[in-house]
């Protein structure tokens, strides 16, 4: 009898706490903004990154009075990079009706799962890390401040081909929707300005063997590696190949490999990596100057490139509700109209379906720097 | 602890029966939370794929370690019946059970030479090919990009929007699964099937064949796992290949296993708490996984049947099921 | 490139061989699948960088360093978590494993964070290459491969020439006999363990200094395709499973140059599929008679 009251007890307990768990209380008092990124699994340095964007800017806010005398209080919630969890996550800020705008996701593959719970609902998400082609057609809800890998990709081929002269191209791209989306665009690119994909291969995210892949590239003829993935498998397929005779070869990439771990885990030889990039972390522009400084100082650590998009993501998300209001409707309807919105990844405008329009800056990696370069 | 609930729910059963059903049934009514409802929905999914793996698991005795890829055979079917050929839902339900079903009996067919922990890494080679190939092969499935954009569900021209109505669907689909378990299990072919699992050589002695009822196992359950699989894409509209990882076959089978090995409320039950239970624990996000651990293992010490399991796990004078006598061979 | 795709097969093989000693040892033995093996690896290799980089031990100190305390982890996580169910039925030992292995995951995570470290700034070796026609061979490669073969013999030899060998032998044969002729069967699991474990440490050294990267979740595949190397070699069969690791090694690599690198794992699980098919107790496995 005992038992069975126990497991009675206990059963109501777990269904009264989940009820608890999911209404939301109503505080007028302060501005709820969510932060939907995936904190652990694969994807989770990216999304800590993220995060302590977004909260550096939450904390700036607040010390200058917070919005419209309100402060601003995050509802970070972790989408562990599953398409399945983003939803759940999704459906849990969403119902929140405090929760007045999301920064959120980072995966691609978690933005257009949550997608569809948030238009339905009508709250707008603003993704700082999700540059797959279909998030465009998302719907009118869904904005973000990084491009689309079409736009990058591009602009790394015309830099590749055009500017640098390069006729034969390796692509190594993580078998995911970013990689697989970017090494689509390369070789488009490719067939368009006339130059080779001499070789293509996948890799699981989380592989540390590239033998088999960089032996292949040596034997084809590449002149240079294209990298469509991040940072880890960059820094080791930087570190890998001198064990197949490239040390010479070049590796280039785009911004999604900005980030201190390159630099640790790469060691010397990510020097010379060249990318495409919104945010150099020494930059001499002022708004730069002071989110680096800030954020050193408050995690101290240099910020990647997603730390960056996190905080123009949030800045904008601040920007929107300040200026219309607690109502989800108008703080879209005020976001998608912003031109020209100065964050430290640049100037921000959105198109009609929330994608941001800006042109990239050209980076390399010198002596354990992200700077701009022409070359 | 069971034994008292069971008896007071079989003595009662024309009152608890209808209760449950009412609750169930009134569910939205109460509680118009749109993420708590979503949880019931995959509460409502992971109990459909609890049992369709406890049947072949549990009942039949053929250890599955890759059945999310039989969830995901389901889920891109429908999906690309769907979207491509515009298919209606019904029909895209019945088509990809039918064609996992199909599946099923591919992978049961080689998987009837093989033993114990050789047809679990079997099984589980499968669960990993064929995540790679929803992966890999671009044209058909649009590889990691995934199918964005599935259709809602349209029953007899009425739509099905909103958490409310999803969750109604659900709520049949899972009552569907529930009844046709019970009534498999309960039936010539489920007595079949836990004699082959018990004692192959003596089912086959008295006329029963091994063959014919694991296979029937495979592919039945195998159908279930898709027809739920098509559900969960049209729900949550769009699927990528990240669902049906090999993690998703382990909260599967630790569902079952922590419901108790044939067990249908087991399953039930199981699946619930294993959905539930994290969502609670949010709070303890970086010690979640941690504690899920730890609980495991302690669990497994000390309630190897699971919570509704039938307990003959400890107290077997007979030694059926314990020590597969196979195993002690060579002395 | 044949040649080098061979090399490179080889020295993966080497590694999927190290772990899968491991798990057939232990299958022997206790008729169990250690899923949690693969973590045993990763922390293993964890240890070893903890040692050179924190302590900045040499690394010929950090490899015993690092195994002697992997054996010692092993022997623990059999005590509490498989000892106490050692008569169970094998899915409830298996489902325990896999509650360790999350929990071993986790801990490495909130230990050491998610994120991918780095061997080369601690491990004190520098890499050197060789180069002959068109193949090219690194010094850690050359160290890696004779270091795993030398294991292998080693463990051979101690299994089939030595006292301790004749009592780990003779339990996995019978336990109950083994214990009724006066050996400690729970002494020698413990020591089958131990081994195990020390064995997948240096395969995660070596592993971890030659592609230059570790971070907790590496368990996963590594452990999956060990077992599966072991399966393939015949399970419970220690030569089994040297032979399955090479073989997978080498056959995943030629698939993954010459048909397509993303199917990688696949190639990997489809010739275990293939082998079972045909000789479903492994390739030097022995078949299981069934007693009515």
């Amino acid at each position: 009898m005992k038992k069975t009251m126990f497991s009675l007890f206990s059963s109501f307990i777990l269904v009264t706490s989940l009820f608890a768990f999911g209404c939301g209380s109503a505080k007028s008092d302060v501005i709820k903004v969510g932060v939907a990124v995936p904190l652990t699994g694969a994807s989770a340095e990216d999304g800590n990154a993220i995060k302590n964007g977004v909260k550096l800017a939450a904390k700036e806010i607040n010390a200058k009075g917070g919005i419209n005398n309100k402060k601003v209080e995050l509802v970070i919630e972790d989408d562990k990079g599953d398409p399945s969890e983003a939803a759940t996550v999704a459906n849990k800020l969403a119902q929140d009706k405090d929760v007045l705008a999301i920064v959120g996701h980072f995966n691609s593959s978690c933005t257009l799962a949550a997608a569809p719970i948030y238009n339905q609902t009508g709250v707008v998400s603003v993704s700082p890390g999700s540059s797959a082609a279909a998030v465009s057609k998302a719907g009118p809800y869904t904005f973000r401040v990084i491009t689309t890998d079409a736009v990058q990709g591009a602009s790394l081929m015309n830099w590749a081909v055009k500017d640098l002269g390069y006729k034969n191209i390796a692509v190594l791209y993580e078998n995911t929707d970013y990689g697989s989306g970017l090494a689509d665009v390369i070789t488009k690119s490719a067939n368009e300005l006339k130059v080779n994909i001499v070789a293509k291969e996948a890799y699981e995210v989380g592989s540390t063997d590239f033998s088999t892949a960089l032996t292949k590239v040596a034997n084809s003829k590449a002149d240079v590696i294209i990298v469509g993935g991040l940072y880890n498998e960059t820094a080791l397929i930087a570190k890998q190949k001198k064990n197949f005779g490239l040390e010479k070869m070049q590796i280039m990439g785009v911004d999604a490999i900005y980030s201190d771990a390159l630099l640790r885990l790469g060691g010397d030889a990510v020097n010379g990596i060249k990318m495409t990039g919104y945010f150099s972390e020494v930059s001499s522009d002022p708004v730069s100057k002071n989110f680096v400084s800030k954020f050193k100082e408050e995690y101290k650590k240099d910020p990647s490139t997603y730390a960056a998009y996190g905080y123009d993501a949030a800045l904008i998300v601040f920007d929107s509700i300040k200026n219309a209001g607690t109502d989800r409707k108008a703080i879209r309807d005020f976001m998608a109209k912003i031109k020209n919105f100065k964050g430290v990844t640049g100037e921000n405008s959105f198109d009609e379906n929330g994608d941001v329009i800006k042109q990239p800056l050209r980076l390399i990696i010198q002596n354990g720097k992200f700077i701009v370069t022409d070359k | 602890m069971n034994r008292k609930i069971q008896q007071f729910v079989f003595a009662n059963k024309k009152v608890v029966l209808p209760v449950t059903v009412l609750i169930l049934l009134g569910l939205p009514f109460v509680v118009t939370n749109s993420y708590f409802l979503h949880i019931c929905i995959m509460v409502c999914i992971y109990i459909c794929l609890a049992l369709s793996l406890n049947l072949v698991t549990g009942y039949a005795g053929q250890l599955v370690l890759g059945h999310a890829a039989f969830y995901g055979i389901g889920a891109y079917t429908g999906a690309l019946l769907m979207l491509n050929m515009h298919i209606n839902f019904l029909a895209a339900l019945v088509i990809s059970a039918f064609i996992t079903g199909l599946f099923g009996f591919l992978l049961g067919m080689p998987a009837l030479r093989l033993r114990g922990d050789y047809l679990a890494i079997v099984t589980l080679g499968f669960g990993e090919i064929v995540r790679l190939v929803f992966v890999n092969w671009k044209t058909l499935t649009r590889g990691p990009a995934g199918l964005p954009g599935i259709p809602s569900p349209q029953v007899f021209g009425f739509t099905i929007s909103g958490r409310t109505e999803f969750y109604y669907l659900a709520l049949i689909l899972t009552i569907f699964t529930v009844f046709f378990m019970i009534k498999l299990i309960n039936s010539g072919v489920g007595m079949a099937m836990q004699t082959v699992k018990n004692d192959e050589i003596a089912a086959e002695a008295i006329g029963i064949k091994p063959r014919k009822y694991k296979i029937m196992a495979f592919v039945i359950s195998a159908a279930f796992a898709g027809m739920i699989g098509c559900f969960f894409a049209s729900y949550i509209s769009y699927i990528s290949p990240t669902a049906f990882v090999y993690n998703t076959s382990m909260t599967i089978l630790t569902m079952v296993v922590l419901g108790g090995l044939s067990s249908i409320m087991g399953s039930i039950l199981g699946a619930t708490l294993l959905i539930i239970v994290p969502e609670i624990l949010r709070f303890l996000n970086d010690y979640r996984m941690l504690i899920f651990g730890a609980l495991t293992v302690f669990m497994m010490i000390f309630k190897p049947e699971g919570f509704w399991g039938t307990g003959k796990r400890r107290r077997n004078i007979y030694k059926i099921n314990s020590e597969v006598p196979s195993r002690e061979s060579n002395s | 490139m044949f040649l080098q795709q061979m090399i490179n097969g080889i020295t993966v093989g080497g590694s999927y061989a190290l772990i899968a000693l491991g798990y057939t040892m232990v299958y022997g033995i206790l008729k169990i699948v250690n899923f949690a093996h693969g973590d045993v690896f990763m922390m293993g290799s964890f240890f070893g960088l903890f040692c050179m980089q924190v302590w900045e031990m040499p690394y010929y100190m950090a490899f015993p360093m690092a195994a002697v305390a992997t054996a010692i982890m092993g022997i623990v996580m059999e005590r509490i978590a498989y000892r106490p169910i050692r008569t169970a039925d094998s899915l409830t030992v298996m489902i325990s494993a896999l509650g360790v292995s999350t929990f071993l995951e986790n801990l490495a995570m909130l230990l050491w964070g998610t994120g991918t470290h780095a061997f080369s700034n601690f491990s004190g070796i520098t890499i050197s290459t060789y180069k002959f026609d068109n193949i090219v061979l690194s010094n850690i490669q050359i160290g890696f491969i004779v270091l795993s073969l030398l294991l292998m013999i080693i463990l051979y030899f101690i299994v089939n020439k030595t006292k301790i060998g004749v009592a780990m032998r003779a339990t996995s044969h019978n336990i109950k006999t083994a214990k009724l002729m006066g050996i400690n069967t729970d002494r020698i699991i413990a020591f089958t363990f131990g081994i195990g474990s020390a064995l997948a440490c240096v395969a995660g050294l070596l592993v971890g200094i030659y592609y230059d990267a570790v971070y907790p979740l590496i368990g996963y595949s590594y452990g999956l395709k060990a077992f599966a190397a072991a399966v393939l070699g015949g399970i419970g069969s220690i030569p089994g499973a040297m032979l399955g690791g090479f073989v997978m090694g080498i056959v995943e690599t030629l698939g993954a140059s010459y048909i397509s690198n993303g199917y990688r794992d696949a190639f990997a699980f489809a010739i275990l599929i293939i082998v079972l098919i045909f000789r479903p107790a492994g390739i030097l496995g022995k078949k299981e008679i069934d007693k009515v």
